[in-house]
């Protein structure tokens, strides 16, 4: 497998050296483990609100295993491009995607797809915690219920497995019947974790889940990102590009709707190819 | 510059005073507003109370009324009072919730969805009096029921179904989109996700407005005078089941003592309803609130 990037026809417009350029450096700085293979291909992406293109013609392939970062200023689409990841564009009106984003094989926009089982497989966590007002329990189970698992003892052990995968379990397992919405931030952010592996889902997308949380809790939710690539396909939206650097494996940079650049974290942050992606990592802008 | 700078916090320290005496007066007048309503209700209650309270009995609280001579009880008035207003939430609460869920949930912003909303908002305005002559019209004549308790509550019904609907989508506006995202990317289907998340945090502000219309129904005397009629069900016992049986409820009872009835003592029967209704509205109140809450604790599990 070459390397995940594959330029949008901007940038191959702007920058025609850019193909020679990246083959002699992924020779250079290609990870010593073999290549991951691709679980998501997304495939010039279009995504409309009304009249307004949030994005414009993405490409990007999402590694198997790995954390994928997106990076960029407010309003860059970072946030429209993961909702398109799992087709949460559906649920609001003048929303227009267009496109193919491949899962293994299958396209989820497909009109053979349903969105529902799509969901099931490509989980979320949201920017803000957001715990159903229920019991901690019925939050992790949620999921499981809705898929019509009624055994008890299976819930339960459902329960317990993702909360200590969320590395919450120690913290709540006196009170997993106590209302949700009286953990922390930080725990409700975890819990929602929880929630989100207790559907044992293939790709997890996290919109910003740090941005409302202290540095506790967010270097607690880092830390667990590292441990969830084992057996996940993280992608991760986040305005702190210290965050990208610290927790993601590949790191893709948009800009007013473009992609602007697509390549492995350390290349990403190390030698830029674009020089507004080095803008914006220098602090320029954004 | 010393100059300067003093006329400068002069001038501030002017405009602190005047914020702070709006401010104050800000807080006086909502203070005399608020405590206004409370002394007008404690006088409404209490000289509701001071009249009808003498007029209690158990005689007064079970007896069928009289139509000519004093006596009179209220008995199977305070029983149509409930039963209609039974009979009316059932057809009314499943109708409204579905179609404010309809609206709120399902349908597109478009032309169709205005024009249910349109509709919608025109029928809360029609006077309940021009509702109880359609009523009389289709339920009455072209149905030939006569007056009954089923045809007074289907007038009630459409009376207050846009009420109702209305609030069923108020309390599903304020549920969070968050709660709706979160379990529709657990895979959850739409209706998964309403049934489960959505309709269990309405749930409180969607009894709030059952009993608010409760209390209306408990209220509402135009529609139901050429609907349910202004007498008791002619049937073995006045306490009667049968909705095609004439049920006139306690607020038909009070208009009509007070009005067309011939009974000498129709003052002293007025105010002992008067006070009965107020209690049973109150008494209403506040079981629907509790039964609100213990089920919206239950669907929450917030202990």
């Amino acid at each position: 497998m070459k390397m995940a990037y594959r330029p949008s026809e901007e940038s191959t417009v702007n920058l025609p050296e850019l193909h020679v350029r990246t083959s002699t450096f992924n020779q250079e700085t290609a990870p010593a483990e073999s290549e991951p293979d691709v679980k998501m291909r997304v495939e010039h992406l279009n995504v409309y609100y009304n009249a307004f293109q949030a994005i414009k013609d993405a490409s990007l392939d999402v590694p198997n295993n790995r954390v994928t970062a997106l990076i960029g200023p407010s309003g860059c689409g970072k946030s429209t491009f993961i909702r398109a990841l799992n087709r949460m564009h559906d649920l609001q009106p003048g929303v227009r995607v267009e496109g193919k984003v491949m899962l293994d094989t299958e396209d989820i926009y497909a009109s053979s797809i349903d969105p529902v089982s799509i969901r099931h497989r490509i989980g979320m966590v949201f920017q803000r915690p957001n715990p159903f007002p229920k019991s901690i329990f019925e939050n992790v189970i949620y999921g499981s219920r809705i898929h019509g698992q009624q055994n008890g003892r299976v819930l339960a052990e459902i329960a317990e497995r993702s909360l200590q995968r969320a590395a919450l379990w120690d913290e709540v397992k006196d009170r997993l019947h106590k209302s949700a919405l009286e953990l922390s931030g930080g725990q409700q952010q975890r819990l929602c974790i929880a929630r989100s592996l207790a559907v044992d889902p293939e790709v997890i997308l996290m919109d910003e889940p740090a941005s409302a949380l202290d540095p506790i809790a967010t270097s607690k939710i880092e830390d667990l990102i590292g441990v969830l690539k084992k057996d996940y396909t993280v992608v991760i939206v986040t305005h702190s590009m210290q965050q990208a650097a610290r927790i993601s494996d590949y790191t893709a940079f948009f800009l007013m709707g473009d992609l602007i650049e697509h390549e492995t974290t350390s290349a990403i942050f190390t030698k830029p190819r674009d020089k507004r992606t080095e803008d914006y990592i220098t602090g320029r802008y954004g | 510059m010393a100059v300067t700078s003093a006329a400068l916090a002069r001038s501030r320290n002017n405009a602190l005073v005047q914020r702070r005496i709006t401010d104050r007066m800000a807080t006086v007048l909502l203070w005399s507003a608020a405590i206004a309503v409370i002394v007008l209700l404690a006088f409404f209650v209490g000289y509701i109370t001071y009249l009808g309270a003498g007029a209690i009995s158990w005689h007064f609280l079970t007896a069928p009324p009289s139509e000519t001579n004093a006596g009179g009880g209220i008995g199977p008035e305070i029983f149509n009072s409930f039963y209609i207003l039974i009979l009316t939430l059932i057809f009314t609460t499943p109708i409204a919730t579905a179609g404010g869920m309809y609206l709120q949930e399902y349908a597109r912003p478009g032309a169709f969805t205005s024009l249910v909303q349109f509709c919608a908002e025109s029928l809360a305005t029609i006077p309940s009096i021009v509702m109880g002559l359609f009523g009389l019209i289709l339920f009455v004549n072209v149905f030939g029921w006569k007056f009954t308790a089923l045809g007074g509550a289907l007038t009630l019904t459409i009376l207050n179904l846009p009420a109702l609907m209305r609030v069923t989508q108020e309390a599903l506006v304020s549920v969070p989109q968050s709660y709706r995202e979160g379990s529709m990317a657990l895979g959850a289907t739409k209706w998964q996700t309403i049934r489960k998340v959505v309709l269990p945090s309405a749930i409180a502000p969607i009894t709030t407005g059952i009993v608010l219309i409760a209390g209306r129904i408990f209220g509402e005397t135009a529609a139901l005078i050429y609907t349910a009629g202004v007498s008791v069900s002619a049937g073995k016992s006045a306490y009667d089941l049968n909705p095609f049986h004439a049920a006139e409820t306690l607020s038909v009872h009070l208009w009509y003592t007070h009005s067309e009835s011939l009974v000498p003592d129709a003052d002293k029967i007025g105010n002992g309803s008067a006070l009965v209704l107020l209690a049973m509205v109150l008494l209403f109140n506040v079981a629907a609130r509790l039964v609100g809450r213990a089920l919206s604790k239950r669907l929450t599990a917030a202990t």
